[in-house]
């Protein structure tokens, strides 16, 4: 191994004597030396626990649904872990069309599949693709025995560091060149790295990174164990997100089993009560802290407890909660509830609500469910799911989500229309007989569709006398005309109604399967 | 126009005339009339005014003192014809004319703002007496025929006159009050900042009055024609100037084949469909959604929305802009398949006038404890960023789902005052307001009424739309913080609820 490319720290100093001996497990005797000992030298070597991952990603084009933006290639690291995975962020496998795994030397490679995924944790477990079996009655090899780890040590999860420790994170350069970045434990926060509106804790690790081949998701070590995946740096304050341990063994605990149930979620919103004049007509006795709960998720574990919209939440499980709904952790100091539940936490777990109503103290016991990615009319997200469309005689039917609203660039919620962003904002507005909710969302101007080039953005409502809740239904809906007819279609805003010639519409659908738009529909179920 | 010139030449001596076969064609022009061109230059008067333009974002405060030139013309006996948008918002008017540099102080008699014109008038008219009064025409000029266009623009202090030919003839948005479109007419003679105002003449008359341009083309100015002018003139014959009339109806194009089917319509591409009816407008349970409007007073409507007028394809709505409030209009329309006649009586609809930027008006608010409370309008979206969705939908709707019939007033909290009262209250800025202890607020009076009540609840619970919670205002601590905001902020009166 070469390592001149290494900082010359300590930590360095120490990896090279240790890879000069016939194995790590001859290490340890440097380490309880006394006083002059190396504080916390790793133990890490990043060529036996690091692997390159390489991704591809391509999603659907929002305005022309059937066809796929131009592909981005993307290169990061996964730490190996015990039972022949590789943890890596969600965001490094989204709308993923090619996944590779690479031994870090460069020698060995291998296609790799999603053990499983978590948009809203933004982390993900990959493993090999199953190799095909040599010999039909050979015997299932184990999974770390497959051939891309071969000479590699997997790292176990760790315990959680603490504020001031320090920790390594692991690089590796294009020329198979391990790094390794000494940080700071700085700071923890809630915060949210992918899908927003999902707040997790994460560390704050104090540390001058080098942008490096393959820099995204990296490794984050101590003691020997993983602790945490780096999601993004800062160059300008060098402070780095890293995702918690305590979300980090979370995931990987409730992935392994093979029955991946999330993270749990009470179903509320809350706001603060530090404003006076709130917190007195609230009538919160003083020395209380509390937050007060804005909204109640239908069907959701706080709604099923009988918590109501007005309760102030005071404790959760004897954590008293203060006026900003900050609670103290022994580990981590003041730190943003929601942890509470989501962090420390698992799905089918009960937890004790403390609340204030109308200034009268009363109890709720919880029992925490997911936030199904199913449920609700306009879904969370819409990765690695193509989405539903539906091209009619040049008419494009599309089910709303918030990507498509986001399409509209940075200044999307200024920009996109009126109409879709209030549906965002109000589903429970169009909830009523919908799975989805459909939407034309533009015109191809073909014989067909003479007259109708400027209408777009329009809430479908029914078709052919049909209610549309999704665009399955749709299709079925333009199914159900006599022949020879005109489609009929109704809409929620001007012009309300429109006509489409069946008759149009069959030969525009036929012409446009000669031109390249070789399926007119997709309807799987989502 | 071309014969008569050569018909005067060959009538003097055959070597001009010859001279004149031979030469290169000089661009048709009218015949010589009684007033040469320089007559009339007097009567084009350079308008200069000094102006005070509110602040909808400080309301309280005294506004901008700025000003401007623009062009006027005499009409009649002290009566100078301008743009509105030169004498809006005006404080000092002084008119000085062609040759002198007398200033004479001026003032507004009538001025339309969804139609951009305005009528002044001099104090002292005497030394105006002897000018020649200008006609407007009555018609609109034919395309590629000649115009001069007279008046003050920028590149110079003195007259100025361009040249150029009719260009169009269209239906535009005029850009002074933003929500309103009328008859334009383009023409290609330069039209600068200054010419607002102006008379734009073919020959002595005049045939419209130089308004706006259009920065993103070349050689592309415009005017408003005599049609306009005319209907503005005759208005304000009763004393006043009344709004136009809006029949209320929005229309969508019926070019689609199985549409006009479904609708029983033959194919003569004739008829628009009607999609929504604004509530309490003159077509308001006369006309439905999907009626189609086949014809308006007789002349039929094509599927996209225009009739003949004057042997003119035009914008059917120029019959309705040419009416006032009380005539009637006929429109032919179809409904489930069978032609009636409906006579609809205009009049204008008020709410509408949301959407344009209001002049001479003060802008109206409530100070209450250091919330600052605004009624929504087209101004103070001018004046403030609003990007708040609920603030952006109420306003789109304000009209068409008949908002206005609960609300007068859509009151934006628009500022926090920094007061120890409303310190932790900054988060409710930019929202409005939909309740305060459970009673829907109808305008921004009926706030200030529910806020300076005689007797008050312990504590007033304002419900904005949008806002995760309540904002809560003791009302024991108002007349404090009032007495606090008004010293450190230089607000002289808490409240304006009259414009």
């Amino acid at each position: 191994m070469k390592f001149s490319a290494i900082l010359c720290l300590p930590a360095a100093c120490a990896l090279l004597h240790s890879c000069d001996q016939p194995s790590a497990a001859a290490v340890p005797a440097r380490l309880t030396a006394p006083a002059q000992a190396a504080p916390t030298a790793p133990i890490v070597d990043p060529m036996k626990s690091v692997l390159r991952l390489r991704t591809t990603m391509q999603n659907f084009n929002p305005g022309q649904p059937w066809e796929k933006n131009p592909p981005v290639s993307r290169r990061g690291l996964g730490a190996y872990l015990v039972g022949g995975m590789v943890i890596t962020t969600a965001d490094m496998v989204a709308d993923s069309t090619f996944l590779e795994l690479e031994s870090p030397d460069g020698t060995r490679s291998a296609p790799a599949r999603i053990v499983a995924v978590d948009y809203e944790a933004n982390l993900a477990l990959v493993a090999p693709a199953a190799p095909a079996p040599s010999a039909p009655d050979a015997a299932p090899s184990a999974p770390d025995a497959h051939p891309i780890f071969a000479g590699m040590t997997p790292l176990a999860i760790g315990e959680a560091p603490a504020l001031g420790d320090t920790l390594d994170i692991l690089q590796i350069e294009e020329n198979g060149v391990p790094l390794i970045t000494r940080g700071q434990l700085q700071s923890v926060d809630i915060v949210s790295t992918f899908l927003p509106d999902n707040f997790f804790l994460t560390f704050r690790v104090k540390a001058s990174m080098q942008s490096v081949a393959s820099s995204y998701t990296l490794p984050v070590v101590k003691g020997g164990r993983l602790v945490g995946v780096l999601t993004s740096y800062n160059s300008g304050e060098q402070i780095s997100d890293v995702t918690s341990t305590d979300v980090l063994s979370h995931f990987v605990r409730e992935a392994v089993d093979g029955n991946y149930s999330g993270f749990p979620s009470l179903g509320l919103s809350a706001v603060r009560t530090d404003d006076s004049n709130f917190r007195k007509w609230l009538k919160i006795p003083a020395g209380e802290g509390g937050l007060y709960v804005a909204k109640v998720r239908p069907q959701s574990a706080a709604m099923l407890a009988g918590v109501k919209e007005g309760d102030v939440l005071l404790a959760i499980d004897q954590h008293s909660l203060d006026r900003r709904g900050y609670y103290e952790d022994t580990r981590y100091g003041r730190i943003f509830w929601s942890h509470l539940v989501r962090g420390l936490r698992s799905t089918g777990d009960s937890v004790k609500l403390s609340l204030l109503r109308d200034g009268e103290p009363i109890e709720a016991n919880a029992v925490l469910v997911r936030d199904e990615e199913g449920t609700g009319l306009i879904p969370k997200h819409s990765y690695d799911r193509p989405p539903n469309y539906l091209v009619k005689g040049g008419m494009v039917f599309q089910e709303l989500t918030r990507g498509l609203l986001e399409a509209y660039g940075k200044e999307w919620t200024l920009r996109a229309p009126m109409n879709l962003l209030n549906a965002l904002e109000n589903p429970e507005d169009f909830e009523e007989g919908r799975r989805r909710l459909v939407i034309l969302t533009g015109i191809i101007p073909t014989p067909a569709t003479v007259g109708y080039e400027e209408v777009r953005n329009l809430i479908v409502n029914e078709v052919n006398g049909q209610k549309v809740k999704d665009v399955a239904s749709l299709l079925s809906a333009f199914g159900t005309l006599a022949p020879g007819g005109d489609h009929h279609i109704k809409f929620d805003e001007a012009p309300y109604e429109i006509y489409l010639s069946s008759a149009a519409a069959d030969a525009v659908d036929k012409e446009l399967r000669q031109r390249g738009l070789a399926e007119l529909s997709r309807t799987s179920a989502q | 126009m071309r014969l008569l010139l050569l018909g005067a030449i060959l009538g003097t001596a055959t070597l001009s005339a010859q001279t004149s076969l031979l030469a290169p064609a000089a661009p048709a022009t009218p015949a010589p009339s009684a007033l040469a061109p320089s007559d009339i230059y007097r009567s084009v008067v350079r308008i200069e005014v000094a102006t005070q333009v509110p602040d909808y974002a400080t309301p309280w405060n005294s506004g901008r003192f700025s000003g401007g030139i623009g062009t006027g013309f005499l009409i009649g006996k002290n009566r100078f014809l301008t743009n509105a948008h030169v004498v809006s918002n005006g404080r000092r008017i002084l008119i000085t004319v062609y040759g002198s540099p007398k200033k004479y102080p001026a003032r507004v008699l009538f001025i339309a703002h969804d139609s951009d014109l305005a009528l002044l008038e001099v104090e002292d008219f005497t030394d105006f007496a002897a000018f020649p009064m200008l006609e407007i025409s009555p018609g609109v000029p034919q395309l590629e025929s000649q115009v001069r266009v007279i008046g003050y623009p920028v590149g110079g202090e003195r007259l100025s006159v361009t040249r150029g030919v009719v260009s169009r003839i269209d239906f535009q948005p005029y850009s002074h009050s933003r929500a309103d479109s009328h008859l334009v007419v383009q023409i290609d003679a330069a039209i600068n900042p200054g010419n607002s105002g102006g008379p734009v003449v073919q020959g002595s008359d005049v045939v419209g009055v130089a308004f706006q341009g259009l920065r993103s083309a070349d050689n592309t100015g415009y005017m408003i024609p005599s049609p306009v002018v005319r209907r503005f003139l005759k208005d304000i014959e009763d004393g006043s100037y009344d709004l136009y009339t809006d029949l209320g109806i929005t229309d969508f194009p019926l070019f689609n084949p199985a549409m006009r089917k479904a609708f029983s319509l033959p194919d003569d591409g004739l008829g628009v469909l009607i999609t929504d009816v604004l509530p309490t407008s003159p077509a308001d349970g006369l006309i439905q959604p999907n009626d189609v409007l086949l014809a308006v007073d007789g002349s039929s409507v094509d599927s996209s929305g225009q009739v003949t007028l004057d042997g003119e394809n035009v914008n059917m709505h120029e019959i309705i802009e040419r009416k006032f409030a009380g005539d009637i209009v006929k429109l032919r329309i179809q409904r489930a398949g069978q032609p009636s006649e409906v006579s609809i009586k205009l009049a204008p609809v008020p709410a509408s006038r949301l959407y344009a930027i209001q002049y001479e008006k003060k802008p109206r608010y409530v100070v209450a404890g250091g919330l600052v409370f605004q009624p929504l309008d087209t101004n103070l979206y001018a004046s403030t960023k609003l990007e708040n969705i609920h603030v952006r939908r109420l306003f789109g709707d304000y009209v068409r789902k008949g908002i206005f019939l609960e609300r007068k007033d859509i009151v934006v909290l628009t500022r926090v005052e920094s007061d120890p009262l409303t310190s932790q209250m900054e988060g409710f800025a930019g929202l409005a307001v939909d309740k305060i202890n459970g009673t829907q607020v109808r305008d921004l009076t009926h706030l200030h009424e529910i806020l300076t009540a005689a007797s008050p609840p312990e504590f007033f619970v304002v419900e904005l739309f949008g806002a995760p919670r309540p904002l809560i205002l003791p009302s024991a601590e108002i007349a404090a913080a009032n007495e606090r905001v008004q010293r450190e902020g230089s607000i002289p009166n808490l409240s304006n609820l009259k414009d």
